[in-house]
């Protein structure tokens, strides 16, 4: 499991719930937070530099890295892989506690102009094996993602052309302005690879990670274990602060819950909003909630008679209420949100959306009479990992209101993908799943426009106007004007309601607060728990 | 001679059931709702993709096709690749087996060494005020506590105080408490059994002490049920203990075939199913063998 379209899609399909491809945003006013943590502004937790560097950390995580396509950073989609493969892999700009782009792999970078990137890369930066990264690397790596069939290649956005300037600069031209591109560069997919080696052939980036990041893999077992040492050759001086990181995974959260309180892992990921009772009043456990930009939505398969009416859909997506979803279902630690992950700098307002403003269920009977459909009975397909039961049971009695009948139909992910994914036009009535929310708030739009996705042609039908929405917010540069953009997409996706934005789903973490001084941020775009792994100081003794 | 033809007999009824189970697991498998490109590859994947996949796999050719190479691959050993981890079935389960066969050891041998005598106990105090009825009540709940939630409430108390949950004791002794409950109740109704027939009251006409009656008139009579019930017992572990195996985090056979059923990683789960099918008929022979040698009337009725 799950559990990642782009990545939300795909973390379901992979197993387990809480690996979505996430997205993240900085802490916006109500953010969700810890219920122990601490930290400044921006952070869940900062780790205690004071404390000396070495030691080992452990950490327990419900799912493996495991696709079809192997290792490879490039064809990765789902959050739980990008944040194994961030140990090793690092990419050119990251994401800052604000979402703002931060120097990474290129020390700068410039833009004369909107469609003009020019990175400065750093100096002294090696691969684990040694050799020096180069800017052939980055050329080539960014080459290879262009050339290659990856999810990511889309988000990257209309790249015309990668040149190497000189031994220390790169060149990326854009056929147009593309204000998401930093953001999507800073995600694993987007790593420098040691192309060299990759193109002598004494690399499979499929089966082996050889990357510049802070930890190199000493062993793997599929499904049972990592064992990650430092990278002696890292350019980052005095990092990783541990001297190696033992990944568990344990798919059964019981088992996640016990390793963190007798100590065994010092971290553990956890996926069960009641997980933090569980571990109320356990010694040294601390339990933090991480908003992400991840959220749930609704499909409305508009290719099956029932709501191929767009005021059918209206009026579903009017009778939600999104408050007690948040509310009931995500324990109080979701937001409700529209197409733009709530909590990302720009993302509009859920609150001003037709369906929020439209009258509720009473105004959804009126338009479901209007439309010939009183009376309405649907089947709710979901799968069984929590807590989308939680949130599907919130959708039935809300619907309830507005005089609809929904029976909830509950299957196993690999089912639940073949009945959704699986056909055109798909099978099923309505949906439920999650994407991933990334680190701007027009990237995670791309999917609605179906021929672009590609994966939801089997509902949905493409519109036009919102397509055109969505290219104009991805060109308009950062300010009011793009947020206006975005606003317009917001409320477009919205009145169209064949995939309705729900609430966003946060990510836990549970860790050992007298084995580690862990940095966390508030909230995440990627999903990636271990972001700042290589800060964390070991406690000892 | 007739031993011989009886050997044979089983040895191709065997046969003959290992491949009826291979052709239920292959075709189940395949009519599972849920293709393996939508899973392994996820939504995303281009129909290129998926293209690439099944012909890698051999997943592009018909059923039969695939299944007549899988069996004869299967017959040299080799039980095909795992699409997730792209390693071989056979090694990743030779790695497995060891950990699910220390359980099942464990689990087993506490089942035989509590469950016999407390059976015989409970049996031989049955008449009212003896005791046998409390020792019915606790093997009846010990059959009755669902081991998810006998295992769930372990984990959490003994980690809650700061107590490892690692190494095999814990999740076997979660795994004995059915295995014993079971094994005292079958010894109880066997030894009840015997109990009634005439050789035992001849013995006590006799003046022989109850405990020898119980060492020589009792236990070899009422021997076929409680090996017969130890060895399914073995056999069912031995196919993997799922729930434990995922409670203690214990990497064993059984959360590795039901994580494959889930992303239809296909050679894992056929080769899963095959082998727990191939150790449960072996046990079959093995306690029929057992069970000849321990009361040779029930060996010449087979």
């Amino acid at each position: 499991m799950r559990n990642r379209l782009a990545c939300g899609v795909a973390a379901v399909l992979t197993a387990t719930v809480t690996s979505a491809c996430g997205g993240g945003t900085a802490a916006a006013p109500g953010t969700p937070g810890g219920a122990d943590a601490t930290g400044p502004p921006g952070y869940l937790a900062l780790a205690d530099g004071k404390l000396p560097a070495g030691g080992a950390l452990t950490f327990a995580v419900h799912i493996d890295s495991g696709a079809a396509t192997g290792l490879d950073p490039q064809l990765a989609d789902v959050a739980t892989s990008w944040q194994l493969m961030s140990l090793v892999y690092e990419t050119l700009v990251t994401v800052g506690p604000d979402f703002a782009p931060k120097p990474a792999l290129a020390e700068s970078w410039e833009t004369p102009d909107p469609k003009t990137y020019v990175f400065h890369l750093r100096k002294g930066v090696a691969f684990s094996n040694g050799r020096e990264m180069t800017a052939d690397d980055v050329v080539g790596s960014l080459k290879r993602l262009l050339a290659a069939k990856s999810v990511w290649r889309g988000q990257l956005g209309p790249v015309e052309k990668v040149a190497k300037v000189d031994a220390g600069t790169v060149k990326v031209t854009l056929a147009r302005p593309y204000t998401p591109f930093l953001a999507a560069l800073a995600n694993v997919p987007a790593a420098v690879l040691p192309m060299k080696e990759i193109a002598a052939g004494s690399l499979d980036p499929a089966k082996e990670m050889l990357g510049t990041g802070p930890f190199k893999v000493q062993d793997h077992r599929q499904d049972v274990s990592w064992s990650f040492v430092r990278n002696e050759h890292y350019w980052d001086k005095g990092k990783p602060a541990a001297d190696s990181l033992s990944v568990t995974i344990a798919p059964e959260e019981a088992a996640r819950v016990a390793a963190v309180q007798n100590g065994s892992a010092a971290l553990a990921s956890l996926g069960n909003v009641d997980s933090a009772a569980m571990l109320a009043g356990a010694a040294d456990v601390k339990v933090a909630t991480q908003a992400t930009t991840d959220f749930y939505y609704l499909m409305l398969n508009s290719r099956n008679p029932k709501f191929a009416d767009p005021r059918v859909r209206q009026a579903v997506n009017m009778a939600l209420d999104r408050k007690q979803i948040a509310e009931v279902a995500l324990g109080g630690q979701g937001r409700p949100t529209g197409v733009t992950p709530a909590g990302l700098p720009g993302a509009c307002d859920p609150a001003a959306l037709p369906s929020a403003t439209g009258g509720g269920a009473a105004k959804a009977k009126e338009l479901l009479a209007q439309a010939g459909a009183a009376g309405l009975s649907f089947t709710l397909t979901i799968y069984a990992t929590e807590p989308a039961p939680a949130v599907a049971q919130v959708i039935q009695q809300n619907l309830q209101q507005a005089g609809v009948t929904v029976r909830i139909e509950q299957m196993d992910e690999a089912s639940w993908a073949g009945k959704v994914y699986g056909k055109a036009p798909a099978p099923f009535d309505s949906a439920l799943s999650w994407f991933a929310g990334y680190a701007d708030p027009g990237m995670v739009t791309t999917w609605w426009n179906p021929d672009v996705a590609g994966f939801n042609q089997g509902f949905m039908r493409a519109d036009k106007d919102l397509n055109a929405l969505i290219a104009r917010a991805g060109e308009t540069p950062a300010g009011p004007e793009r947020d206006k953009a975005l606003a317009e997409v917001c409320a477009k996706v919205d009145t169209d309601s064949q995939m309705v934005p729900l609430v966003t789903r946060p990510a836990t973490i549970a860790y050992r607060a007298d084995a580690v001084s862990p940095s966390l941020y508030a909230t995440e775009g990627y999903g990636n728990l271990l972001r700042l792994v290589a800060d964390a100081r070991v406690k000892r003794g | 001679m007739r031993l011989l033809l009886w050997w044979a007999g089983r040895a191709l009824s065997s046969a003959v059931t290992l491949l009826g189970i291979s052709v239920l697991i292959f075709a189940a498998l395949r009519l599972m709702p849920g293709g393996f490109a939508e899973t392994i590859l996820g939504p995303f994947a281009t129909p290129e993709q998926k293209a690439e996949l099944a012909a890698r796999y051999g997943l592009d050719q018909s059923v039969l096709a695939q299944y007549g190479h899988w069996l004869a691959a299967v017959g040299t050993g080799d039980f095909g690749t795992s699409m997730i981890s792209r390693q071989p079935v056979a090694a990743e389960l030779a790695a497995r087996l060891p950990v699910t066969a220390r359980l099942t050891l464990l689990a087993v041998a506490a089942a035989v060494l509590a469950g016999v005598p407390l059976g015989v106990v409970t049996a031989v105090r049955a008449r009212p005020g003896g005791g046998g009825g409390a020792g019915r009540l606790l093997s009846g709940l010990g059959v009755s506590v669902p081991e998810f939630a006998l295992g769930s409430l372990v984990v959490f108390v003994v980690s809650r105080y700061g107590l490892q949950t690692t190494g095999y004791l814990l999740p076997a002794a979660v795994l004995s408490i059915f295995a014993i409950s079971a094994t005292a109740r079958t010894t109880r109704d066997a030894v009840l059994g015997v109990l009634v027939e005439q050789h035992i009251t001849a013995a006590v006409a006799r003046g022989e002490t109850p405990w020898f009656i119980v060492r020589h008139h009792i236990l070899r009579n009422a021997a076929g049920p409680v090996l017969t019930l130890t060895a399914t017992i073995t056999a069912y572990l031995l196919g993997g203990a799922l729930i434990v195996e995922y409670l203690f985090n214990l990497p064993g056979v059984g959360s590795y075939v039901v994580q494959a059923v889930g992303r239809r990683d296909y050679a894992v789960v056929q080769a899963g199913v095959l082998l727990a099918a191939a150790v449960f008929i072996v046990m079959n022979v093995l306690v029929d063998l057992l069970v000849g040698l321990v009361d040779p009337r029930l060996g010449r009725r087979a």
